[in-house]
């Protein structure tokens, strides 16, 4: 058994050794071990048990020990594309959101109970592709529709949560989007409009999110999954964010520049 | 002084300065929270007093330095006022004094308001507002105070007849001289202030906010504490000075002029002197009662919580009303109808301006909306609209002013253009009436800074969700009574300095008494003696007309001042926040523990570079404020130094307003938004609005407050330095 914890990491996608603990990890991850750098990152812990013949344990192994001056390693990378893709669902442990300036929140799998309240959804990929895409199908719906493998255009395994709509996800056209923070409203009403006269399950938005992630506007929480697996972690309330995890949820409002 | 009204004055200000003593025990014997807060409480306290040091230490070199000047000038040379050297270094220290005691009560009472806020909204609105009310209670207690000391003094020492009209002109304007020292302490509390905290609060959100990531009031972030310095440093101890030079000039402008408008009557100008000593004196006693009235329920909204302000300030100032008709009745002054006429009008030209500042700048209203809808479209729209909205703001506080003034003018002169110095006497006294309740109004003005705080250190300390939401609900009532205080401080500054001008005259025409100069020759065989001369014969004796290319050229001068000043302030602002920038840049840079939470960083750096930074930046402006009426009046004589005034005062009001109202109505807009509108927070919009309020800041902080001081400061000089004017000008 390996002394080390290994992390998924979503943003940016790679597959990282370490020594740290998870929220150490976040922290180091996220600002550096000078806090010379700052980005916001989201990564899973991994079964330790997990092996896989597709990443090069043994570089971990080797080199995931700890430092001659007792300082325990930070990271060994142990791949840097296609990772989720070649990580089982059921490796994958807790999630963890770490803001720019590093503070980690840790959430748990859920139970997940199909969203029938709205009829149209919002969705903000992470893995492997950064879109924004609408969609009629609640979560686990869309997640094996994108993985679909008999559909020409899928992705082997996604990371996404789904976004408010607020009044939008019953009348696109006319329902109140003050308080969503999306740049180009007007053409997301039309995408959600479309599916009255449209035949498809989902369309794209946005190409790339530059905004970071909207933590704002997540409304259930986040989602992993593919065509036969599905893993959802509950994100906090609204009110258990402004008073158990305050410090975390004050850091994830900070308006950045680019 | 033999008129027993005027004991009012002395008899008000120690009861103001008991109630300041009373309200600070009180708020001492308040539970000071934890012993993290009391940590953070100490290091704001410890930030601002030394910054009050060094602007003290570098304060005593210049009023040495000045005050020697003026010795030199009055006792070597002879063409100064005797007193003024005396009075100077008293109007300084006490306008100093009450900073002093301002900021050691905002910095003790924030901790304590954080501690309330644990348990109860009302009992943290009774802390707040009641040690805001120290400053505003010390504002007008020493400055009545010494003005009542001051006449009592010169009066028994100055030689002459009490019953010749001309020896009250001499002591009122003797006694004016006591507005220069406040000025000079005005000037390094306001300018200086208004730097440093700008400095400290962008330099705190560049780094901190916007390059670490690290919320605002973060304790990692190594400018916190100055910036949390700052607010005390620009809402407090530059606020209560820049209200002190209004207060103490309002009064000392409106007693010289009354003096003049009655020389002829010696009876009836010692009521014109008592008049405003007593109306301000009746202010303090309602004042008190109005704090008594701010009071608040358990779980308040903000529309109670500003109702209870209201409340407080709208209860006096409808007393003052009734309560000066009463005393001027009582004592039996000329017109007596009609002065109390220009009372009112002061006042209601103070609530005038303060609600179309609300309106300007509030996110209820349309002008701050639609800013906010301007952001959907970018940085450039919102900056665009903010200026727009801005300039448009300086509508209804000009004509509240020009509609103020001339009501004023014509009450007091009894309808009669052809009595002028009445009419002026009207003016100065409307400018008394709107600041008669300055007790109460600077009470909801510094009461801001520590609602701010205490937010601050509810945050730092860790406080629970309910204790943050008590003290944002204080604190963004605060920022309200913030934007209406400076609008109203901006209205003040106006009435008090046209009515310092018109002072001027009064000074000219002693300074030429003193010099030897008792006819005034009017030309084409017209003469005039100077002590009888009126107002339209000295600007007929000086060519005071628009046709004086040196009234034109000054007037010009007088603009082109307005604006230098306030490019200055606005770059000092950007050099002084680059310094603390590099500072925080630095101290992440060689502590990488501070990011962690691991190592606490050197708050007393960021303090000293504030401190040092501000100081050094305030050099030049001053400069040009102080030598800008001396060098002018070398130049081109009284008519041009009246031309320099005018152009100053109109050109700097106006920009006052405009550069107050667009910074507020940015900062409004940026919250509009994070309340849940055009996208909230996160969304391009609000982007867009976070750079208009950057910009907004050096606007409404430090520029905008600091032309106030640039209008009074240069009318002051001009008067002081009268004698100078007429015995080496060049025309």
């Amino acid at each position: 058994m390996s002394d080390y914890h290994l992390y998924l990491s979503l943003i940016p996608e790679a597959l990282i050794a370490s020594q740290l603990e998870p929220k150490e990890f976040g922290s180091y991850y996220a600002v550096g071990r000078s806090g010379r750098v700052f980005g916001e990152a989201i990564f899973f812990e991994l079964d330790p048990a997990f092996r896989s013949d597709d990443f090069a344990f043994d570089l971990a192994d080797e080199r995931c020990v700890t430092q001659p001056d007792g300082a325990p390693k930070s990271s060994v990378y142990l791949g840097i594309y296609n990772v989720l893709a070649r990580i089982p669902i059921s490796a994958l442990g807790k999630l963890y959101l770490v803001t720019d300036d590093g503070r980690t929140l840790e959430l748990d799998r859920g139970d997940y109970t199909p969203d029938r309240e709205h009829p149209l959804h919002l969705y903000q990929e992470f893995c492997p592709k950064r879109p924004i895409v609408a969609s009629r199908l609640e979560p686990q719906a869309f997640c094996r529709s994108i993985t679909d493998p008999k559909r020409p255009v899928n992705l082997p395994r996604i990371a996404f949560s789904d976004l408010m709509l607020g009044e939008l996800a019953f009348d696109p056209m006319n329902g109140k989007a003050d308080d969503l923070p999306y740049p180009y409203i007007g053409h997301l009403r039309d995408v959600l409009s479309d599916f009255t006269a449209n035949t498809k399950d989902s369309k794209l938005v946005l190409k790339h999110v530059r905004e970071g992630v909207l933590y704002r506007t997540v409304q259930s929480g986040f989602f992993v999954g593919d065509h036969d697996h599905f893993a959802y972690y509950p994100f906090p309330t609204r009110e258990e964010l402004q008073s158990t995890y305050y410090d975390w949820w004050r850091s994830a409002q900070i308006a950045h520049f680019d | 002084m033999n008129e027993p009204v005027f004991w009012l004055a002395p008899l008000a200000s120690i009861f103001a300065l008991y109630f300041a003593w009373r309200f600070f025990r009180e708020m001492r014997t308040q539970d000071e929270g934890t012993e993290t807060m009391r940590e953070i409480g100490a290091h704001v306290r410890k930030g601002a007093m030394a910054y009050l040091r060094q602007q003290y230490k570098i304060m005593l070199v210049v009023f040495a330095l000045v005050a020697g000047l003026f010795s030199y000038l009055a006792y070597g040379l002879g063409v100064q006022n005797p007193w003024l050297p005396v009075t100077f270094i008293f109007g300084g220290f006490f306008s100093a004094l009450a900073g002093y005691f301002g900021m050691q009560t905002a910095t003790l009472a924030s901790t304590r308001t954080t501690a309330a806020a644990r348990t109860s909204l009302a009992g943290a609105l009774n802390v707040a507002f009641r040690s805001g009310a120290v400053m505003g209670l010390v504002v007008v207690g020493l400055g009545l105070g010494n003005l009542a000391f001051w006449f009592v003094l010169v009066d028994l020492f100055t030689a002459g007849d009490p019953g010749d009209g001309a020896y009250l002109v001499l002591v009122t304007t003797t006694v004016l001289t006591f507005g220069m020292g406040a000025s000079m302490q005005a000037l390094f509390a306001r300018v200086g202030g208004g730097i440093y905290t700008k400095a400290a609060d962008v330099g705190a959100d560049l780094v901190g906010k916007v390059e670490a990531g690290i919320p605002e009031d973060d304790p990692r972030n190594p400018a916190v504490i100055a910036d949390n310095v700052g607010d005390n440093v620009g809402d407090v101890a530059g606020m209560g000075a820049d209200l002190f030079e209004s207060y103490c000039g309002s009064i000392l402008a409106a007693s010289a002029l009354g003096a003049a408008a009655f020389a002829a009557e010696p009876a009836m100008q010692m009521k014109a002197i008592a008049a405003p000593m007593a109306i301000a004196g009746l202010g303090i006693l309602l004042s008190v009662l109005g704090v008594f009235l701010v009071k608040t329920r358990e779980g308040a909204g903000q529309k109670e919580l500003l109702g209870a302000l209201s409340k407080g300030i709208n209860t006096s100032a409808a007393l003052i009303v009734v309560a000066s008709a009463a005393v001027l009745w009582l004592l039996g002054i000329e017109n007596v109808w009609g002065v109390w006429g220009a009372v009112v009008s002061g006042l209601v030209t103070g609530l005038v301006i303060g609600r179309s500042t609300e309106y300007s700048t509030s996110p209820s209203f349309k002008p701050t909306r639609s800013i906010a809808a301007a952001a959907e479209s970018g940085a450039a729209t919102t900056i665009i609209a903010g200026i727009g909205v801005g300039m448009l703001s300086t509508v209804i506080p000009v004509l509240a002013v020009a509609t103020g003034t001339t009501l004023a003018y014509l009450f007091a002169s009894g309808f009669d253009p052809t009595q002028m110095t009445q009419g002026l006497y009207g003016i100065a006294i409307a400018a008394v009436g709107m600041l008669s309740t300055l007790g109460i109004t600077l009470a909801s003005d510094a009461y801001g800074p520590i609602a701010d705080n205490a937010g601050g250190n509810a945050e730092m300390s860790g406080l629970g969700p309910e204790v943050r939401e008590r003290t944002d609900a204080l604190d963004s009532l605060g920022n309200t009574t913030a934007a209406t205080g400076k609008g109203f401080a901006i209205g003040s500054a106006a009435l008090t300095a046209l009515a310092l001008i018109a002072s001027y005259i009064e000074v000219i025409r002693i300074e030429m008494i003193k010099a030897g100069t008792t006819m005034l020759d009017l030309g084409h065989g017209f003469s005039v003696a100077t002590a009888d001369a009126s107002l339209l014969d000295f600007m007929a004796y000086y060519e005071v007309t628009l046709l004086n290319p040196a009234v034109l050229v000054a007037l010009f001068l007088g603009a082109m001042v307005a604006f230098t000043f306030s490019g200055l302030t606005v770059q000092a602002v950007g050099r002084a926040a680059q310094l603390m920038v590099e500072e925080v840049r630095r101290q992440f840079r060689e502590n990488p523990g501070i990011l962690k939470g691991t190592s606490e960083p050197d708050y007393e750096r960021c303090v000293a570079i504030s401190t040092v930074g501000a100081q050094r930046e305030m050099a030049i402006p001053s400069l040009i404020a102080i030598a800008a009426p001396i060098v002018v009046g070398l130049l081109f004589g009284v008519a041009g130094v009246i031309g320099l005034l005018a152009g100053g005062l109109a050109t700097g009001f106006v920009l006052a307003v405009f550069l107050s109202n667009a910074g507020g109505a940015w900062d409004n807009a940026k919250k509009h938004i994070e309340a849940g509108n055009h996208g909230g927070k996160g969304s391009p919009a609000h982007r867009a609005s976070v750079i208009g309020d950057t910009i907004g800041d050096p606007f409404k902080d430090t520029s905008g407050p600091s032309l106030n001081i640039l209008i009074k400061l240069m009318s002051i000089v001009a008067i002081v330095m009268a004698g100078v004017t007429l015995s080496y000008t060049l025309i």
